[in-house]
């Protein structure tokens, strides 16, 4: 399993790096392509939690622009993060897909 | 509650770093239609898991200062506090044999841990109020708050303990799963509380100007203070295995009696000849090793 505390699909950290794999963004701009992406409506606390913990760990880091909507983009460690976690969901939904008889493995 | 004020549940330094962004979020998602009792909650929420957060921070910042034995000290001082007041009620009252010495031996270990940090705190008490005089409070409030605010918690807890003791006999607290794991959770909150005073202690003690001989007495009574507690524990167990009449309890009790014998020389000796150090660099004069001279005198001989 992921060292970097990935492990839910829903969860908000997941969901950030995710957003921000196809460039930097700003909080709004994270909560409405999150909510698009994965139908999940992350919320001012939960998202600011999420990215505070992100730059914490140095997964994300801070752009310079306006000061009210500050754009995060993902770092090279954020990137690594992200890759891991979703190799191990990837392995796992593989498994469960084959078990369940959905797909040939 | 307007959103500035909803800010408040957030920690200070967070909302310096990140207020202004949350409320450019939080007034697009109003701005979206979002139910804003929700939004409000959410928020709170957030504040709430920051504080959680920062604390959980604080603990570990101090836990990593404290080194393995001093977080045995205090966990011992927060056990043998803890149970302080039914010590003194059920466990004295019912003390027969020799229980009774190894009892009062507990009480006159905690009575000399306090004069001895009584003492340490009464040395600095000058320069203390030399620096709140000259507005220092700000610079240790957060530290001394967090430390008040663990020892109303460690005081319930120990009241929750000594009702929880009630009547009951010594042997039938004992027997009790519920009371034994009170007991351990009420070690950790008191030893929790001392730690954090004693976060707060040092915190501060880095804003006094303490004379070199202040310092020098101070961590003589520092290496007094940790002797204090393992003479605690030593008495503590010496009760323990009299009430249960364990032999098992009584070599271990023994066995800490022989290890504390040996180390507690060496650890006041070496913060005697640290303070003999310090005094001698702020003097200019180098430090005299009394044992290098005594090998030097023999050598001539």
């Amino acid at each position: 399993m992921a060292s970097s505390g990935l492990r839910r699909p829903n969860d908000p950290p997941l969901l950030i790096l995710v957003s921000l794999a196809d460039g930097p963004k700003h909080g709004h701009a994270l909560a409405k392509d999150i909510e698009g992406f994965a139908g999940v409506r992350l919320g001012p606390g939960a998202l600011y939690g999420a990215i505070t913990r992100l730059v914490e760990r140095g997964l994300i880091e801070p752009l310079g622009g306006d000061d009210r909507r500050r754009p995060y983009r993902i770092t090279p460690q954020g990137s690594a993060a992200l890759a891991e976690a979703l190799a191990d969901m990837r392995r796992v939904t593989r498994v469960g897909v084959a078990r369940l008889g959905l797909d040939p493995a | 509650m307007s959103p500035e004020k909803l800010l408040r549940w957030y920690p200070r330094a967070w909302r310096e770093r990140y207020g202004e962004e949350l409320l450019a979020l939080i007034q697009d998602t109003v701005d979206d239609g979002r139910r804003t009792r929700w939004l409000r909650l959410g928020v709170i929420g957030g504040g709430l898991r920051e504080r959680g957060h920062q604390a959980g921070h604080a603990a570990k910042a101090a836990g990593r200062r404290l080194n393995g034995p001093d977080r045995w000290s205090l966990f011992i001082a927060g056990l043998v506090l803890a149970t302080l007041p039914e010590t003194l009620t059920v466990s004295r009252s019912q003390a027969h044999g020799w229980q009774a010495p190894a009892v009062d031996g507990v009480l006159a270990a905690v009575a000399l841990t306090g004069a001895v940090v009584l003492a340490n705190g009464a040395m600095a008490l000058p320069a203390l109020v030399r620096f709140l005089r000259a507005g220092g409070w700000p610079k240790v409030r957060r530290q001394v708050t967090r430390a008040a605010v663990a020892t109303v918690a460690a005081g319930g807890t120990v009241a929750a303990l000594s009702a929880g003791s009630g009547s009951r006999s010594y042997a039938q607290l004992n027997t009790s799963w519920t009371y034994s794991v009170g007991l351990l959770a009420g070690g950790v909150v008191v030893a929790v509380a001392i730690g954090l005073w004693a976060t707060a202690a040092v915190a501060t003690a880095r804003h006094l100007t303490l004379a070199p001989r202040v310092r020098a007495v101070q961590l003589v009574l520092g290496a007094v203070t940790r002797t204090t507690v393992m003479v605690m524990f030593v008495a503590l167990v010496l009760w323990w295995s009299a009430s249960q009449s364990s032999v098992l309890l009584l070599v271990l009790g023994l066995v800490d009696l022989g290890t504390g014998s040996v180390m507690v020389p060496s650890r006041v000796g070496l913060a005697i000849r640290k303070g003999r150090r310090l005094r001698a660099a702020a003097s200019g004069k180098p430090a005299v090793n009394p044992s290098a001279q005594r090998t030097h005198g023999r050598h001539r001989a």
